[in-house]
């Protein structure tokens, strides 16, 4: 045993026992640790990928509203513009009507056309201002109001009329809608195909429809335009392409907001795009009545008898229109009555008057140099 | 001559003019002027007039009608009123009548001798 006691290598090993016991402990503890933190790591990675998405997300978000808030107010600017120039235009349209000036009148009032509906299509993608509020229309007249904003609006020719109107908070953006309609219908044809447009009442309200002569779309074109068309895509200023394309995403922001449906998924007779407008029954109205007519006529028509159309020999009498023949009622009512005293000394004055005159000595010339 | 309610200064019309004579120019004929005189013949109406041919058709029904009185009613510029006016007088459905002639000058002399006869009964 003693022999055991002075081996050093005992001793060293008693030493080292404890030694190695801290060692192995703060390994251990060390190395718990260590898990741990990894643990945590892992989390706070897990975390971060989780809400990197969310983060991007949310920049993208706020990004685009910033986008949208200012072009919105840039385009409000320049729709007043627009509207204010087409006022102008219509006063030097009705006072130029017989110049040869009118024709270029015609040329400026057709471009501030193109260029209003542009700034309303950035607006509308913007969730701004469409535009003032329009009086009820036929639906014949807004696809010609949609017509004339487009650049080559003479080759859209519309083959039908119809018997209704649509509401006024539908005007607008039925017409911006339709107008960037021919805007693509125009653009993707050859620069003399005719675009076709017929109005057709059917069961659930009444359908426009245009045909182009174009080269068609092919399926991803389709599937992108019915994305944008049904409002499955969220539509903002950003994801518009580049070049951007506009035309389906503002209509299907004005389809979903107003709620009429546009389908561009058929082929037109002509090979094109054949794109399809359904209105639905509760943005129709009757056509408005007119007004212009009866509504002038007044007392003296109803007071005389009334004439025929013709004279004896059957020629058609030319019959006043009431509003040209609005003149004044007779003055001796509205004048105020003269008292006696008055209309006594007014003749009195006249008698003087050309009595003096009569008398002057005609050798002076009038003036008196007293 | 609009109704009050047509004469909204904020927006200007929904069909603007341009579209009304679908972008042709104005007619170079002198076949009307401010005076000249139209009316509505007996033809029957298409249905696909333009609305404001039909209520122009409808304007001039009632007898002749100059064509500055027609642009005053319809609200629209006169060179516009004379492209509608010529495509309806085109086909058929507008008679138009040219202004009267101004009075012939008469000679002097016979007015002299008039003034003398009256002037020899009563002078």
């Amino acid at each position: 045993m003693t022999h055991y006691i002075q081996d050093p290598a005992l001793w060293a090993l008693i030493a080292g026992t404890p030694l190695a016991a801290t060692a192995i402990i703060r390994g251990r503890k060390a190395r718990a640790k260590l898990s741990t933190e990894k643990a945590e790591l892992e989390n706070r990675t897990a975390d971060l990928e989780n809400n990197y998405a969310a983060a991007v997300q949310d920049a993208q978000i706020r990004s685009e509203e910033a986008t949208k808030s200012a072009l919105k107010s840039a385009m409000r600017t320049l729709q007043g513009l627009a509207n204010e120039q087409q006022l102008a235009i219509t006063k030097l349209q009705d006072r130029y009507g017989e110049h040869h000036i009118l024709q270029d009148l015609l040329e400026i009032d057709h471009m501030n056309s193109q260029f209003g509906r542009r700034a309303q299509s950035i607006a509308v993608l913007c969730d701004g201002w469409l535009g003032r509020q329009r009086a009820v229309a036929s639906v014949y007249d807004v696809v010609r109001s949609a017509k004339g904003r487009i650049r080559h609006y003479t080759r859209v020719e519309i083959r039908s009329q119809s018997n209704f109107a649509l509401v006024s908070r539908a005007v607008e953006p039925v017409a911006l809608a339709l107008a960037e309609l021919l805007d693509n219908a125009t653009s993707y044809s050859a620069p003399d195909s005719p675009i076709d447009i017929t109005i057709r009442t059917v069961p659930k309200g009444v359908c426009i429809i245009i045909d182009d002569a174009g080269v068609g779309m092919n399926e991803e074109e389709k599937n992108r335009a019915d994305e944008l068309l049904s409002a499955q895509r969220a539509a903002g200023v950003t994801g518009l392409g580049n070049p951007p394309q506009f035309g389906f995403a503002v209509i299907g922001v004005l389809a979903s907001r107003y709620g009429f449906t546009v389908s561009v998924d058929s082929a037109s007779p002509y090979g094109g795009v054949r794109a399809v407008v359904l209105l639905p029954e509760d943005l129709l109205t009757n056509m408005p009545e007119p007004e212009e007519q009866p509504a002038p006529r007044t007392s003296q028509a109803d007071a005389a008898p009334e004439e025929s159309d013709s004279t004896a020999g059957g020629l058609p009498k030319r019959r006043r229109k009431g509003s040209i023949s609005i003149v004044p009622r007779s003055d001796e009512e509205n004048a105020p009555a003269r008292t006696s005293e008055e209309t006594a000394s007014i003749m009195g004055a006249f008698q003087r008057g050309t009595q003096s005159g009569r008398s002057a000595n005609p050798n002076r010339e009038g003036h008196d140099p007293q | 001559m609009t109704a009050p309610e047509e004469q909204e200064p904020e927006s200007a019309g929904l069909v603007r003019p341009y579209v009304i004579t679908n972008g042709r120019g104005l007619p170079d004929t002198d076949q009307f002027n401010l005076i000249t005189l139209v009316t509505a013949s007996e033809q029957r109406r298409a249905p696909t007039l333009d609305p404001e041919k039909r209520s122009l058709l409808d304007l001039c029904s009632g007898g002749y009608l100059s064509v500055a009185e027609i642009a005053g009613h319809m609200g629209l510029p006169i060179g516009i009123v004379k492209v509608l006016l010529s495509d309806l007088s085109s086909d058929g459905y507008l008679v138009t009548r040219a202004p009267a002639p101004p009075a012939q000058l008469v000679d002097v002399s016979l007015l002299q001798e008039v003034l003398d006869g009256l002037q020899a009964r009563f002078g």
